[in-house]
């Protein structure tokens, strides 16, 4: 038994390297539009991540998760752009600036619902109406958030060199944003795989009793909740800087439920798979977009109802359950 | 005085679309327990109904008859294929039904087209009140709102199949043992919820565009109205409706729509904060 399991394991780590060289080594072979493509997939990967990071491991569903990546990203470009820094300070103060905002409203948020014993439906649609909030409040304030239009010209981030700070090229941007995703990626797991994420199960699992043994449920959500909100801020701040702008979509609700259907469809709690299947599924998208764009919604509500019913653990688990059931069929 | 009238005629317009919006909702979400994300969309659904009505030469009141039953049969389908499975997995049923939610919004919007359905109002006329004049068909939607919940109160309070529903929901297993077949209740309750939403989708269809994405507009709103004014109950329904709807109806005299409609939301959250029972508490 642990014979087998050592070397499934290695197993594992042999396709995690694979994978991560085939990553790194994309716009090689993809070329640059496709590799842009899959950067910003990584981002949005990076939104799921910080959805399974609250949902895979305590159980708590945000439906309006989008309200993070979107305060991220709105956070970045009204720093960088509408406070006079200059291009340099302004897209590294902005990412700072729009994870903070995240933060700070995921902090006041969560404090107020969370210490109020909010929990499961409940949560998710005061968090569904947190969306909409989100987006009414982008809308009324055009001032500031350029309402319908949008934010333009959000710099990019520059990094010393020789000859004074400079922007990335278009590769070496690819290769920071997956460098940052596969750290983060790596954090939340390393994070949760210890005591920690036992911590959590058992809140999951059943909170009043993780409280009678003397933890603090309340607080280590909280905690759970902010981490996870700065997590998708992070995506969206760094989307809002490669791309360069910034609209109502990256708030929408539309947006939250992608979120939920990456970490669906990856296998809720299990990390490196809802940023995985981001990418498959905006892949996808793209795909059958470019036949019909009309078709992709149909697909979307097909893969909801396929996660709910087919894939209940997600695609990975799916695999895995097929591969024993043919592993015992062979024997 | 003059101009207060106006302002409370349109309060309680905007109560009167809450109130039966939130009435089939309150069905299936509050009594059920079933957090449905396709309701927008069935309220949609009864929009439609009412333009393909009205289009194939059928009047208003002809479409509110069939609307109804439009939306009992999607019902029916839907918790027969989806529903029924996910009565112990809420978190599975928001999902299937957000899925559901985008196929029905894009299926309507592939067969009707993308521009804004035609519906004819079935009164034009503006009557006199004290002085100011309004629009006799936002007095109709009134008239009509305040009998459907009337209706509605009556079937769930009076007859067999509401005491029945009320059982059930109270305690499924004990019901079971008493011979009801809860089954067939649980499939009734949600057409029924479905087929109100469609009725509400007719009364209101001609004063908004009635496009395949209305029901959105009115998803996060019906929730508050339900559990606002506490999970289950036609008061219940009545006082969310009024909150959410008095409130809105304020704010937009004060501030931009759009943030008024924020506001309000907000103002339902802390409400669901410190009184998670809502304002009816059963």
């Amino acid at each position: 038994m642990e014979k087998s399991q050592k070397t499934f394991a290695r197993l594992w780590a042999l396709i995690g390297i694979a994978a991560l060289i085939t990553i790194y080594a994309a716009p090689l072979f993809l070329g640059v539009y496709s590799a842009s493509l899959f950067r910003d997939a990584m981002l949005f990967g990076l939104m799921a991540l910080g959805l399974d990071f609250l949902w895979g491991k305590t159980g708590v569903l945000s439906f309006g998760h989008a309200t993070f990546f979107g305060a991220g990203a709105y956070g970045m470009a009204i720093v960088s752009t509408e406070m006079g820094l200059g291009p340099v300070a302004g897209a590294w103060l902005g990412l700072l600036g729009g994870i903070a905002l995240a933060a700070a409203l995921a902090l006041i948020i969560g404090y107020f619902l969370i210490y109020g014993g909010v929990r499961g439906s409940y949560f998710t649609i005061v968090t569904l109406a947190l969306g909409v909030i989100a987006k009414l409040v982008v809308l009324g304030a055009s001032d500031l958030t350029g309402g319908d239009a949008g934010l333009l010209g959000i710099p990019s981030l520059q990094f010393p060199t020789r000859s004074g700070p400079q922007p990335l090229p278009e590769i070496g941007q690819y290769w920071f944003v997956i460098s940052v995703v596969c750290l983060m990626t790596l954090a939340v797991w390393w994070a949760c795989s210890g005591r920690y994420g036992t911590l959590l199960k058992s809140i999951e699992d059943n909170e009043r009793r993780a409280q009678a043994l003397g933890y603090n449920t309340s607080a280590h959500l909280l905690a759970v909740f902010v981490g996870s909100a700065a997590i998708a801020a992070l995506g969206g701040a760094l989307y809002a800087t490669t791309v360069g702008v910034v609209a109502t979509d990256s708030i929408d609700l539309a947006l939250s439920t992608q979120a939920i259907i990456f970490v669906a469809i990856g296998g809720r709690g299990t990390l490196f798979g809802p940023v995985l299947a981001a990418v498959a599924v905006i892949w996808l998208e793209q795909k059958i977009s470019s036949f019909d764009a009309q078709l992709w919604p149909l697909f979307m509500g097909g893969l909801f109802i396929l996660a709910v019913f087919a894939l209940p653990n997600g695609a990975l688990k799916g695999v895995e359950r097929l591969a024993a059931k043919l592993k015992g069929a062979a024997k | 005085m003059t101009a207060a009238i106006p302002a409370l005629l349109n309060a309680m317009t905007l109560i009167s679309i809450l109130m039966l919006v939130g009435l089939g909702l309150a069905i299936i979400y509050g009594l059920m327990g079933i957090i449905n994300m396709s309701h927008g969309d069935f309220i949609t659904v009864g929009a439609f109904s009412l333009a393909l009505v009205q289009g194939l030469g059928g009047s208003f009141w002809m479409a509110l008859i069939v609307a109804p039953f439009i939306g009992a049969v999607l019902g029916f389908c839907i918790e027969k294929t989806i529903i029924q499975f996910l009565y112990k997995r809420p978190l599975g049923a928001i999902m299937a039904t957000w899925g559901l939610s985008l196929i029905l919004q894009q299926g309507l919007q592939l067969i009707f087209g993308a521009s804004p359905q035609r519906v004819i109002s079935p009164i034009d006329a503006t009557v006199e009140i004290f002085g100011a004049s309004y629009p006799a068909y936002r007095l109709l939607l009134i008239a009509m709102a305040v009998a459907i919940m009337i209706a509605v109160h009556l079937f769930i309070r009076k007859t067999r199949f509401g005491l029945d529903l009320r059982t059930v929901l109270q305690n499924p297993e004990m019901a079971d043992a008493l011979g009801i077949d809860t089954r067939r209740v649980f499939t009734a309750a949600f057409a029924l919820g479905a087929g109100l939403a469609c009725i509400a989708g007719v009364l209101l269809a001609p004063l908004t565009a009635v496009i395949a994405q209305m029901g959105t507009n009115y998803l996060a709103r019906s929730f508050f109205v339900v559990i606002v004014g506490g999970a289950g109950s036609v008061p219940g329904v009545v006082a969310g409706a009024s909150f959410v709807g008095g409130a809105e109806t304020m704010f937009n005299y004060m501030i931009p729509a759009a943030m008024s409609q924020a506001l309000v939301l907000v103002l339902a959250v802390i409400l669901v904060r410190f009184r998670p029972n809502g304002l009816v508490a059963r």
